[in-house]
């Protein structure tokens, strides 16, 4: 039997073992799973935006990618896993609507995915894998059991990649 | 400006004037495909962004949603779901294709667009004479894909300012029998920013 917790946009979400965290319909937003395989504890951010602006207050610190990663590992070490053990897989930040015209500022998926990737490198985090960017939606099922993220696309004739 | 300061009137108001909007969106799609479309009373809900997806059917339905910007006096987006059975067959009768499902070729992601465009400026045209603001629309932009992903950049945009989102949304039909019936979701987003400059025009009629 398997145990669905779903991650809804600007969410984190940490579980264990069966548990399969699943996070629906990525376009832009990007997708970002941390794992410790020894005792099979991950968490699943469903995040919208790099970083907050400087000139706003903070707000839900779980729609930033940045703030998102630090959340999920705090949480995840409070829980038992360990900071070197961690490994991250990033999903999504897809650009889906093609402009007509050529722009020479890079869409909000890939800043998602530049952040996320420079966050990690601070923290010393190794990114395993990624499946990222292009023009179609991604719905990532992370599958705690085996550490498995699983990601699908209904444009891509529902062909399902293991990362 | 907060959504949730909003009063009943106002609230109303939005409705009633996005309703006159989308009058004049039916009657161009009405002319184009020649054929009545009704109009749902319009909705108008505030919700979490998170929850958006949703509310289009799930964030995995998979959709035809065209997205424009709304710019000139006051801003915001214009989203535009079709439900894929919907889409293919607006297409059908606009380019009398024959195929069996929702094919989106250039020429076909091209005339949804400007079905797109058609609604929009029919609705920001009667929008704006009514408030006497000139509200144009952007060029249309098109995905084919899950109605999360297709929503998500409408809503990363909004949350750059807040957590929820207002919108505006008229289901519209046509009259055909249900099997072959065309119909679409309309939504109006205004920024925040944009909201109380809407209100105030109204205010000031």
């Amino acid at each position: 039997m398997r145990q669905l917790e779903r991650v809804g946009i600007s969410e984190v979400r940490i579980a264990r073992a069966p548990v399969v965290l699943i996070a629906y319909g990525l376009g832009s937003c990007l997708g970002i799973a941390l794992y410790d395989p020894q005792v099979r504890i991950g968490g699943l951010a469903h995040t919208l935006l790099p970083a907050p602006r400087a000139a706003l207050p903070e707000m839900r610190p779980t729609k930033f990618v940045d703030s998102a990663i630090r959340l999920m590992i705090d949480r995840l070490l409070a829980e038992g896993a360990a900071a070197e053990r961690l490994i991250a897989k990033l999903v999504g930040g897809a650009n889906m609507f093609e402009p007509l015209y050529h722009q020479a500022e890079e869409g909000i998926g890939a800043r998602n995915i530049r952040t996320a990737r420079e966050t990690l490198r601070s923290l010393h985090l190794p990114l395993a894998a990624e499946d990222v960017g292009g023009n179609y939606g991604r719905t990532a099922e992370f599958d705690l059991q085996s550490g498995e993220l699983r990601v699908r696309s209904v444009r891509r004739d529902d062909k399902i990649t293991i990362l | 400006m907060s959504f949730n300061r909003l009063t009943a009137g106002q609230l109303d108001t939005l409705k009633e004037i996005s309703n006159i909007g989308m009058g004049h969106a039916a009657t161009a799609l009405s002319q184009l495909i020649g054929e009545s479309i009704f109009l749902r009373v319009p909705q108008l809900k505030i919700t979490p962004i998170g929850d958006v997806p949703d509310l289009l059917g799930g964030p995995e339905q998979v959709v035809v949603g065209i997205t424009l910007q709304m710019l000139g006096d006051a801003r915001g987006s214009i989203l535009l779901i079709f439900p894929r059975e919907s889409a293919h067959r607006l297409l059908s009768r606009l380019l009398g294709e024959k195929e069996k499902t929702l094919i989106l070729n250039e020429l076909g992601a091209s005339t949804l667009k400007e079905v797109g465009n058609i609604l929009a400026s029919a609705y920001l045209s009667a929008l704006g004479s009514l408030l006497r603001m000139n509200l144009i629309p952007s060029i249309p932009l098109l995905a084919f894909d899950m109605a999360g992903a297709v929503v998500d950049h409408v809503l990363i945009q909004l949350s750059q300012t807040g957590d929820e989102a207002l919108m505006v949304e008229t289901v519209f039909y046509g009259q055909a029998n249900p099997k072959e019936a065309i119909r679409g979701h309309f939504f109006l987003l205004p920024d925040p920013a944009s909201l109380e400059l809407l209100l105030n025009a109204v205010g000031e009629q």
